[in-house]
């Protein structure tokens, strides 16, 4: 059963089309891996599928329901969230602060609500944190509580966008790592990455695009060996040459 | 006694001592400044609802205040409804006047919106100025309305008029603790949280579940019905209003300089402004109103000016941290005692 379906999905700003005719699909409990060159329509799409642009063509059912141009709120209390590449911390709340609003998708109540985001800051490792500003935080934990704010909203799917960007190869580990118990929780996944490492230890199934294109879908060994893949990011005659 | 309940004594005794104030100030002119004081901080602190906390800049809430005042006193004048319900039906034509300007001006980003409640306010002035009678409703145009004092046997409390100036002392008292006690909730509470992260962050905010534009349109249609509860007040207060003295942009200004130098999306921030700005309005009025009339604006811009290259959250930030140290030290000192 598959707990999202992107069919046909197009996204046209003005002239340029940013995504194009894009299907895919993640099955209950599945990690799935988008990765494209720079430019490739990865944010765009998720963006589509968080409810954030309302796309040209195609369908977005998650849950077997027909959500497409749901506004970003309703998606979330349906549970999808999502954390943004750039991160956008609530600044002048503490850490706690900033997750119990994620937690308030899910109760009206006060104590409920910190209660919850507490379980989520000592599932991440950063219940020593919660008093702490954002500005005070190092790049590595703004990004985990980007994750924590979303995981207080109990998704069934969490969109992760670029969350290992910028970090320290170790750092990189620990998120892998979170990563990996969320799924062994049951979670679903699907994951914007980069970082190849991380997106071949992680992903059950990977999905490139390419100027808004599918291009290839896979297992992780797979797609690594896909000829289109490698004429993608490395030029049209890395064969040839 | 912890840093916990030593704050809360503060404000406890604080309370009683704004309570017990009138019992020591006797002079009708200082009582009247502390009247003007608090309704200042009161219609700060509703203002702070949607300026603070929904993180825009409201520049037209004096239009909130002149719906007050002239709607309690239309119905006192020509139906004699007493000021009490009339400040229920100004609060209910407020936060729907407020509900129609909110729901398409808050969901423009910064100067936009600040800019729109100031036409608005504008233009309601000009209207008001221009128009005699608004349907059966007599408004007198630039004349305003004057409410005739009751004869000092004649006053009571249905009619909202007083021959001394203790009971309005406690009524605004009374409206001030409450509207603090309710944004003291609220800032605790769901809306609180949503306000606030979808003041900082409305992209953010809106992917962990928060309608953003719907919370500044709750927190518009409150703050309107409370501020229009302070236009009654004023007019029951002053028996007199005119279209320049409730509906202008000087008292929509000045409430949002009070609550920017005394700290924006704090409950104290109104209370601290109104407290260190209002006494400067009131003198530079007594002392400047025929050689330099405006005067007090010039002066609050300035201190505007200096307070944000200084402390740009306001002047609630460095006194609440000299007065957690102060609590801090007493903390610590009756832990010594202990020993």
């Amino acid at each position: 059963m598959n707990l999202l379906e992107v069919q046909d999905v197009t996204m046209r700003f003005g002239g340029l089309i940013a995504v194009n005719d894009l299907s895919l699909n993640i099955g209950k409990g599945q990690i799935l891996g988008l990765i494209g060159p720079n430019g490739a329509g990865k944010s765009t799409a998720f963006n589509c599928v968080a409810g954030l642009y309302n796309p040209t063509a195609g369908k977005i059912i998650f849950d077997g329901e027909d959500v497409t141009g749901q506004k970003p709120w309703d998606l979330c209390k349906k549970g999808l969230a999502r954390t943004f590449q750039i991160v956008k911390p609530f600044a002048s709340m503490t850490v706690l602060d900033n997750v119990t609003v994620g937690a308030f998708a899910i109760t009206d109540r006060r104590d409920l609500a910190r209660k919850k985001a507490m379980e989520v800051l000592e599932l991440l490792d950063m219940a020593d944190k919660r008093n702490a500003l954002p500005g005070a935080l190092t790049i590595a934990d703004r990004k985990r509580l980007e994750i924590a704010r979303a995981l207080a909203t109990d998704p069934k799917l969490l969109l992760l966008d670029e969350v290992m960007a910028g970090l320290r190869p170790t750092e990189v580990d620990d998120v892998i790592e979170i990563i990996r118990k969320l799924r062994d929780r049951g979670m679903t996944i699907f994951v914007i990455e980069h970082i190849m490492r991380a997106i071949m230890a992680l992903s059950d199934e990977i999905v490139v695009i390419h100027f808004g294109k599918k291009i290839c879908r896979g297992k992780p060994e797979q797609v690594a060996q896909d000829e289109n893949v490698i004429k993608a990011y490395l030029g049209e005659n890395y064969g040839t040459a | 006694m912890t840093q916990q309940n030593f704050k809360r004594n503060c404000l406890i005794a604080a309370t009683l001592a704004a309570f017990a104030l009138p019992l020591v100030v006797r002079s009708a002119t200082y009582l009247h400044i502390l009247i003007i004081l608090y309704l200042y901080a009161y219609m700060t602190t509703t203002w702070n609802l949607v300026g603070g906390f929904a993180g825009v800049l409201p520049l037209g809430h004096a239009v909130f205040v002149g719906i007050g005042a002239y709607t309690s006193t239309v119905l006192w004048l020509q139906y004699g409804v007493t000021p009490w319900i009339g400040m229920l039906a100004g609060g209910v034509l407020a936060g729907a006047v407020g509900f129609l300007i909110g729901k398409p001006t808050l969901k423009m980003r910064g100067a936009y919106f600040a800019l729109s409640t100031m036409a608005f306010v504008e233009g309601i002035r000009v209207m008001v100025e221009n128009i005699d009678m608004l349907g059966p409703f007599n408004l007198n145009g630039p004349r305003g309305l004057n409410i005739p004092p009751l004869a000092h046997g004649e006053v009571n409390f249905w009619a909202f008029q007083f021959a001394t100036k203790e009971p309005y002392y406690y009524i605004i008292l009374t409206m001030l603790v409450g509207v603090l006690f309710l944004t003291w909730a609220i800032s605790r509470s769901k809306m609180g949280f949503y306000l606030k992260g979808g003041g900082e962050e409305p992209d953010a905010a809106q992917a962990l579940g928060v309608n953003v534009a719907r919370y500044k349109v709750m927190a518009m249609v409150l703050s309107s019905f409370l501020t229009a509860m302070a236009g009654t007040f004023l007019a029951q207060l002053t028996l007199f209003i005119y279209p320049k003295s409730v509906l202008t942009l000087d008292l929509s200004f000045e409430l949002a300089f009070i609550a920017l130098i005394g700290g924006r999306g704090s409950i104290a921030g109104p209370i601290i402004g109104a407290l260190l700005l209002r006494p400067v309005t009131e003198f530079s009025r007594i002392y400047f109103s025929s050689t330099l009339p405006g005067l007090h604006l010039i002066i609050l811009g300035v201190v505007l000016i200096v307070v944000m290259l200084f402390q740009p959250r306001g002047l609630t930030e460095p006194l609440t941290n000299f007065f957690n140290s102060i609590a801090r030290r007493f903390d610590a000192s009756a832990r010594e005692e202990r020993k």
